[in-house]
């Protein structure tokens, strides 16, 4: 937690906006990588990036399903992840109610 | 790993204060809810209008015929062809709405298969009701109860209450029309069908605004 009690691990744009975005879904639903990167407007590699630290936290997870040639990742928010993101929305309700 | 260097990151999108945080998490959720919907409301809005105005035509024109014949084949053309406009467009809006979505909120092959059998047994049942004399079994919102029963216990299921109401409401209108007579059943489709549809984009646009309100809140 950073000084503020803000998570600063979802505290950086592109990686809130991913979390916000997964979060918008319905729980237990996955989003694919491509329709994610079209939704984040994110270059692939710069998306990898980002989703590789949350999924090193256990706030997302990804899998890679292959049908013949062609693979498709998907990602979806984990329970942790989305306790996460609910804490950092209670954090900043904290830190903008005692402005 | 230290995560507090990655908030003034290149490539992160720059620093965040709380305030621009909370802005871009309300903007973000509002945007994926409305990308991710599969019945927006302009689409609801849409149907209600068109419903009303294809039944409503078609109430128009039989509600002065004694004894009642019917809508003529004009009128069922233009039916048909509604019918068939609506779920063309409303397959198109869901097919992209979820584009790459997967999971749990996606219908299974068993729960289609429930909902074809239900929207087939009813017009079945209406049909053989029809055969055997009984009169509502030919009024318009006869076929609706077992389609909307069925769409009802399946959200029940699926503990989605919104698809709960609307199945119910699909069920009342059905119910009400075979009080309303022949020609009267045209009318209660019409109107009941539009206001389901109407309710059902309010509570959409309500719910979304309830969040965008928490937010603005939270930002003063």
């Amino acid at each position: 937690m950073s000084d503020n009690g803000l998570d600063p691990l979802i505290h950086v744009p592109t990686r809130l906006k991913i979390v916000a975005t997964l979060a918008a879904l319905p729980d237990g639903d996955t989003l694919s990588f491509t329709r994610l990167q079209d939704l984040i407007g994110l270059t692939p590699g710069n998306l990898i990036i980002h989703l590789r630290k949350l999924e090193e936290a256990d706030y997302i997870s990804s899998e890679k399903t292959r049908n013949g040639t062609v693979s498709m990742t998907t990602v979806t928010l984990t329970g942790h992840g989305r306790k996460a993101l609910d804490a950092y929305t209670q954090a900043l309700r904290d830190l903008l109610g005692g402005l | 790993m230290n995560h507090a260097s990655d908030t003034t990151a290149a490539g992160n999108g720059g620093t965040l204060g709380p305030e621009q945080a909370a802005a871009l998490l309300d903007r973000t959720t509002q945007l994926a809810r409305r990308k991710f919907q599969p019945s927006p409301p302009w689409l609801l809005v849409t149907r209600a209008v068109m419903v009303l105005a294809a039944l409503g035509a078609i109430w128009l024109t039989v509600r002065g015929q004694h004894p009642y014949r019917g809508p003529t084949g004009a009128d069922i053309a233009v039916l048909v062809a509604f019918v068939a406009v609506n779920f063309t467009v409303t397959v198109a809006v869901r097919r992209h709405a979820t584009a790459g979505i997967s999971g749990r909120s996606r219908f299974s092959q068993g729960e289609i298969m429930v909902l074809v059998t239900a929207l087939v047994a009813g017009v079945v049942a209406i049909a053989v009701l029809g055969a055997a004399g009984v009169g509502f079994a030919t009024y318009p919102t006869s076929v609706l109860v077992v389609p909307g029963l069925a769409w009802a216990v399946l959200m029940a299921t699926r503990a989605n209450w919104r698809g709960v109401a609307i199945g119910l409401a699909v069920v009342v209108i059905g119910v009400v029309g075979a009080f309303a007579g022949p020609a009267g059943a045209w009318a209660v489709a019409a109107v009941g069908l539009c206001v389901m549809l109407l309710g059902s984009a309010a509570a959409i646009t309500w719910q979304r605004r309830r969040h965008h309100l928490a937010t603005a809140r939270m930002t003063g």
